[in-house]
């Protein structure tokens, strides 16, 4: 096991049995429903009861009906009433109407304050739609969607599977919406007719209600045939939420809006009597709202609404007056596409409102018997009670369609009664348990995973690894250490196993079919694994005393770092991440400036009194050498960089809704400054790559011009996408699809390019390497050609590759960074450079402390933290927060012509998380350009920043699995912590992945040196 | 680093500190009684900088009342001196501002409240230390070239410095909390951090004290002097 600690990517393999293990936490964590996408036909009605034959087709029949759903947003159950609705008590209280209790699935994201500015507008319609989605979804297809159905559905909200609309177009009934745009979004090309209002401008509440209203007249009269022109209407009225927004529930606006919208119901009622067939009328609010406005929480108030039923001819409502029952808002989606005589969604769960069952007996028990026959499809396990009940009602069913007895009938509709109320229970329990089993094992791996990386961490922070352990060596045959890998393996699993039978769990993960055994079987290896690298690193880690060179800025970094993870413990630490990493990174540029000032007049008092001691000044000078007197103004001018890149995006939710500068660059009239701010980003990361090209092989001629080629793409991908004003107008013909190939092209070959030029180099042993248009490298040249009996220098050779490797890596990431970044974004790349570079240099503890020896270990550690923060501070100054709705989805189709899953998501994470990868990239280049280094000390330092970065990680996986499993019944969790939950997750595999990267860097570098090698060899043979 | 060997250096730190703790404590509850508390960030509130400054006038005057040596030497020039001193505490005070709003001020907006909490800040920290020492030794002492680990009284006021600098970081926390009260307003909360910081150092002095006095007697109080040892930084 001890060539496991040593090893050099141990971090990396722990990281992915973390990946492992979020996955695990995941399944477990969101109540992952599969809709099916079923689509349902008239054909699936069936013919047979328990053999007994029937026509379903026309016992299904309703008859001719036409649908008018009216959804009022914002309707509260205690609007519904005489006081509010004079017409609508009216109808109630004579009994031609029924009021039921409605439960609003909780809304998965709150409203966006008033007064957005318009670039925000389509962030904050996404927002709006999501909000949507889930009560629309459920009244339209009858299933309650999922935080995992949003979260699929990204980018594009439109609901895939089956719904009412789509049912009833199959039936050829026309479709009209009058309303809220976000039904055209929900189902495209399913609508007849529509005239939709955006929901946007929450202040105003007249019009969005009279662009609904205008339309009733010519939609409710009647043809010449005495029907109306529709089947199905949607109306969606937003006045009354709006109100709310602006002045709460007890406003004096709310009750003229309410006589308005009586009065809406009262034209159509009086519209459908004169219709010559039967007009139904469902008004029911999506959501309430609270008496102080707004809505967004489980509160009765904004949870309960009225669903009213309200039919224009022979109705009778069947229950006492009173509240009336309760219902789910999925009953809606079976009631109307059985109304409108179209199949149910495949998908659907509810039932049909009692008071619209038909009086027939036949038609009712056959209608319960679609219903639970389509329900029971849809759970799995055929021998519950439910289905035992659902089968013994199907034989009363046959046994009365035989004999016509209606006391058949009669305990017939009784157990598909019961059967139905057990179904949807079920139903319900299955979309919201989650698999505490799972999520437990999930978070006992990440734990343990957690202190292996710990334990491997510290044990790379001895200042001599190798040695150390040399030194406690036992002597270990290969066979009893399998043997008791073995041992403690059986040892895990068979804990696994009885915990799995002792808590009787109905986890999937104990379920063991053969794909959850070999999960098992893998957590089970990962924690034994883990188990023996800890037990490992604790018995060698024996001298830690580079860790007492530990100054205030570390502590700073450290505890910042260790504090951030459990600040999430509050919704708004993560709302608002982006305050608690501001706020850290001010203290650090404060603690930095102060200590770079107090090292500056130190010196200058000390050089000017005449040093009293030469020794002291001698130390000074050395001290200040590396980063001169300027230190300090260019500090403060960093200072001063922040806090403009801080006013660039507003983020987070709270302050969202504030005009930040990226709207004022973005505003048509100051586009010269956005011009400005494009070009000026451009160059800047052009000279950063030029300045980097000095690292890499041949330097001034074919790299600078492949650098300079790729700069002249983005410019005109620019121009082509006018972003960019020019006097040439032909340039903006180009492709830019053609134009981003090119791009491509160019960065690819510059990688082949200085590959080429290593292996090459060997291969002409003493000739001239052939793209050696200046002397590459000439130090290590020399060595080869000359004198072959040496030893090779190989390794210096390789640290060069490796650093050339790096920079290229990051000097192609800087540039696609910049093609895929918003115009007043690309600022941010070059500034990443100069705070990395600038906070190195002040961070270094040779400049800090006046005594200290051997830095180099907590040098290392400091840098890479440093290094994270930087990262996660780009990554919010560039506008990212924890919501789903920050992310920037046009980035995603920079030089594509269409849509195809892998790339979009490529450039989209890519840009999303483009500061962490900039800082990271930047750390490795500085790591390979250390001045002095050798390849055993670059290899060494690699391995601790990929500890640190792989630790760094897993701790905040396992706290914030911990807080959302806490917060598992939370109002929030569907707002708050499960986007969060994502992100880690994408988080997560970006930072595997660019630990590969450099895995990689490493690898082809040992791949080209034996290639080389093999060349060399033969050519000298 | 008190010790017990300079009584009459010790009596007066443990004076100033207690009328510290009497005065600050007595203009907040005024000043909240009068329901003013929230309007610290108002251009109207200057009326607490002067009592403030007053207020340390007095104290630092306390403070160097016992050096007739000092006094006398200074005399001299004691023109020259004031001026100097006010031309650096205006030169305090605009540097406090801009490292304000580079640190996250309201760039454009609200200037009058961070010029207060600048001037506050000033007050708190530096003019204490000037009124002691002089400009030059102040200049010296921030910069920590000149060390002070003899002087118990200049020691008691880097410590308030230090703690008041602390207060109005930390109390820059609460602003972006969602509780959506009236005091999470700028400059509130640094404002009233700044008090609190520099309350909460001078509580500490008297604290001390009275403990190292104390542990003659029960040497098992020693422990908590070392604790509060630890609490105020040192350079």
């Amino acid at each position: 096991m001890l060539s496991w600690i040593q090893h050099r990517w141990t971090a990396l393999w722990l990281l992915f049995a973390a990946y492992g293990s979020l996955f695990l936490f995941m399944y477990g964590f969101f109540p992952l429903k599969y809709h099916s996408g079923k689509i349902s036909h008239m054909d699936d009605l069936p013919n047979f009861i328990n053999s007994v034959s029937i026509d379903g087709h026309e016992v299904y029949n309703s008859g001719e009906n036409s649908v008018i759903l009216m959804v009022i947003d914002g309707l509260r159950y205690d609007f519904a009433t005489e006081e509010y609705m004079p017409f609508t008590g009216q109808l109630l209280k004579n009994k031609s109407a029924c009021i039921y209790v409605s439960v609003a699935e909780p809304p998965t994201v709150t409203m966006p304050r008033i007064k957005s500015p318009e670039r925000k507008k389509e962030k904050a319609q996404w927002r709006r739609t999501i909000n949507f989605w889930r009560d629309i979804f459920a009244m339209m297809t009858g299933s309650v969607s999922t935080f995992a159905d949003v979260a699929l559905n990204f980018g594009a909200p439109a609901v895939r599977g089956d719904s009412v609309l789509r049912a009833a177009k199959s039936r050829g009934r026309r479709a009209v919406m009058y309303g809220d745009d976000t039904w055209l979004r929900l189902f495209p090309g399913m609508w007849n007719d529509s005239d939709g209002t955006t929901s946007f401008f929450v202040t105003d509440y007249t019009e969005v209600d009279n662009n609904v209203t205008r339309h009733l007249d010519k939609v409710l009269a009647p043809d010449e045939n005495k029907k109306p022109s529709f089947d199905f209407l949607v109306l969606h009225y937003l006045g009354l939420d709006h109100i709310g927004h602006l002045e709460g529930a007890r406003s004096a606006k709310i009750k003229p809006k309410l006589l308005e919208m009586d009065d809406v119901v009262k034209k159509i009622y009086t519209g459908m009597r004169t219709w010559h067939r039967s007009g139904i009328l469902i008004i029911c609010g999506d959501h309430g709202m609270r008496d102080a406005g707004g809505h967004g929480g489980a509160s009765a108030a904004e949870v309960l609404v009225p669903l009213v039923v309200v039919k224009s001819d022979n109705f009778v409502c069947p229950h006492p007056s009173g509240p009336g029952p309760t219902v789910a808002q999925v009953d809606v989606a079976p009631t109307i596409a059985w109304l409108l005589n179209a199949p149910i969604p495949g998908d659907s769960t509810g039932r049909i409102l009692p008071s619209l069952m038909p009086s027939d007996v036949q038609q009712h028990l056959y209608l319960l018997h679609v219903l639970a026959a389509h329900n029971a499809q849809q759970s799995p396990p055929a021998d519950t009670e439910f289905f035992q009940q659902f089968k013994r009602a199907e034989v009363q069913f046959a046994h009365f369609l035989t004999t016509g007895q209606q006391s058949a009938a009669k305990i017939a509709k009784e157990f598909y009664d019961e059967s139905l109320e057990d179904l949807a229970k079920y139903h319900t329990e299955t979309t919201t348990d989650f698999d505490l089993f799972a999520i437990g094992i999930a978070i006992f791996m990440l734990y343990i995973l957690t202190g292996a990386l710990l334990c491997v961490t510290l044990f790379s922070f001895q200042q001599d690894p190798q040695r150390n352990t040399s030194v406690v060596r036992q002597h270990r045959s290969q066979a009893s250490t399998i043997v008791a890998f073995a041992v403690i393996f059986f040892l895990v699993s068979t804990t696994l196993l009885i915990s799995c039978f002792i808590s009787e769990t109905k986890s999937r993960f104990c379920s063991f079919n053969p794909f959850w055994t070999i999960c098992f079987i893998a957590a089970s290896l990962g924690i034994a694994a883990a188990y023996f690298i800890i037990k490992a690193a604790i018995e060698r880690t024996k001298d830690l005393s580079a860790l007492r060179e530990l100054n205030a800025i570390d502590y700073l970094l450290i505890i910042g770092t260790l504090f951030h993870a459990w600040s999430f413990f509050g919704t708004s630490f993560i709302e608002e991440e982006h305050m608690t990493w501001y706020f850290f990174w001010n203290t650090l540029m404060f603690f930095v400036l102060v200590r770079t000032i107090v090292v500056v007049v130190m010196y200058f008092t000390k050089k000017w009194s005449g040093a009293t001691e030469f020794q002291d000044k001698l130390d000074l000078e050395n001290r200040m050498s590396s980063v001169g007197v300027s230190i300090v103004p260019q500090w403060v001018l960093l200072i001063a960089l922040h806090r403009y890149l801080r006013t660039m995006n507003q983020t987070g939710d709270r302050w969202l809704f504030l005009p930040d500068t990226a709207d004022w660059l973005n505003a048509p009239e100051n586009s010269f400054y956005l011009e400005a701010h494009l070009v000026i980003g451009t160059v800047l990361t052009l000279g950063v790559c030029l300045w980097n090209v000095r690292h890499m092989n041949n330097f001034m001629q074919i790299h600078s011009a492949l650098t300079v080629a790729a700069t002249g793409c983005v410019f005109l991908y620019r121009i082509a996408t006018s972003a960019l004003q020019t006097r040439y107008t032909f340039l903006k013909s180009y492709d830019p699809v053609n134009i981003v190939d090119v791009f491509w092209g160019i960065l690819t070959f510059q990688v082949l390019f200085e590959l080429a030029i290593y292996v090459g180099m060997f291969a002409q042993c003493g000739l001239k390497p052939k793209f050696a248009y200046t002397k590459p490298k000439a130090k290590s040249e020399d060595h080869f050609y000359d004198e072959m009996d040496e030893p090779w220098n190989i390794e210096e050779v390789k640290l060069s590759l490796a650093t050339s490797l790096s920079h290229i890596m990051y000097n192609d990431l800087m540039l696609i960074i910049v093609l895929l970044m918003r115009p007043h974004n690309v600022i941010m790349v070059p500034s990443v450079y100069f705070t990395c570079v600038l906070t190195s240099k002040c961070l270094d503890h040779k400049l800090l402390d006046s005594r200290s020896r051997r830095t180099e270990v907590v040098d290392v550690m400091s840098q890479a933290l440093v290094h994270l923060w930087i990262g996660v501070l780009f990554y919010f100054y560039q506008g990212n927060s924890n919501s789903l709705a920050s992310v920037d989805l046009g980035s995603g189709y920079v030089g594509l012509r269409e849509y195809s899953e892998f790339p979009v998501a490529l450039r989209m994470g890519l840009h999303a998380y483009a500061g962490p990868a900039l800082a990271g990239a930047r750390l490795f280049c500085a790591l390979a350009a250390a001045p002095a280094a050798s390849w055993t000390q670059y290899l060494q330092s690699v391995w601790r920043v990929i500890n640190i970065f792989a630790l760094q990680r897993v701790y905040q996986l396992v706290v914030y699995c911990v807080i959302a499993t806490i917060f598992r019944h939370h109002l929030f969790v569907w707002t708050v912590f499960s986007p969060k939950l994502l992100y880690d997750f994408v988080a997560t595999v970006f930072s595997i992945q660019a630990l590969s990267t450099i895995g990689n860097i490493i690898l082809i570098t040992h791949m080209t040196s034996w290639l080389a090698r093999l060349v060399t060899y033969k050519t000298t043979l | 680093m008190f010790s017990l060997n300079n009584n009459l250096e010790l009596r007066r730190v443990t004076i100033t500190s207690l009328l510290t703790c009497i005065y600050l404590p007595s203009i907040v509850t005024v000043i909240s009684y009068k329901g003013l508390l929230y309007s610290v960030g108002n251009a109207s509130s200057v009326y607490i900088l002067v009592l403030i400054f007053v207020a340390e006038l007095l104290k630092s005057f306390y403070l160097n009342s016992g050096n007739e040596c000092q006094v006398k030497k200074k005399s001299r020039n004691r023109a020259s001196d004031i001026m100097k001193s006010i031309v650096f505490l205006f030169g305090v005070v605009f540097c406090f501002f801009i490292a304000i709003i580079l640190f996250g001020a309201p760039v454009l907006e609200q200037h009058d409240g961070t010029l207060l909490l600048s001037s506050l800040l000033t007050l708190l920290t530096v003019f204490p230390l000037i009124a002691h020492t002089g400009v030059e030794s102040a200049m010296q002492l921030l910069f920590g070239v000149k060390t002070f680990s003899r002087d118990t009284i200049i020691a008691m006021l880097v410590n308030n410095a230090l703690m008041t600098v602390c207060g109005a970081w930390l109390g820059a926390v609460v602003i972006p909390l969602d509780w959506n009260t009236p005091w999470q307003q700028w400059p509130i909360p640094c404002y009233l951090g700044a008090v609190g910081g520099y309350l909460l150092s001078n509580v500490l002095t008297v604290t001390k004290v009275t403990l190292l006095s104390a542990s003659n007697k029960y040497p098992a109080l020693n422990f908590f002097v070392n604790v509060i040892n630890r609490l105020h930084i040192s350079k």
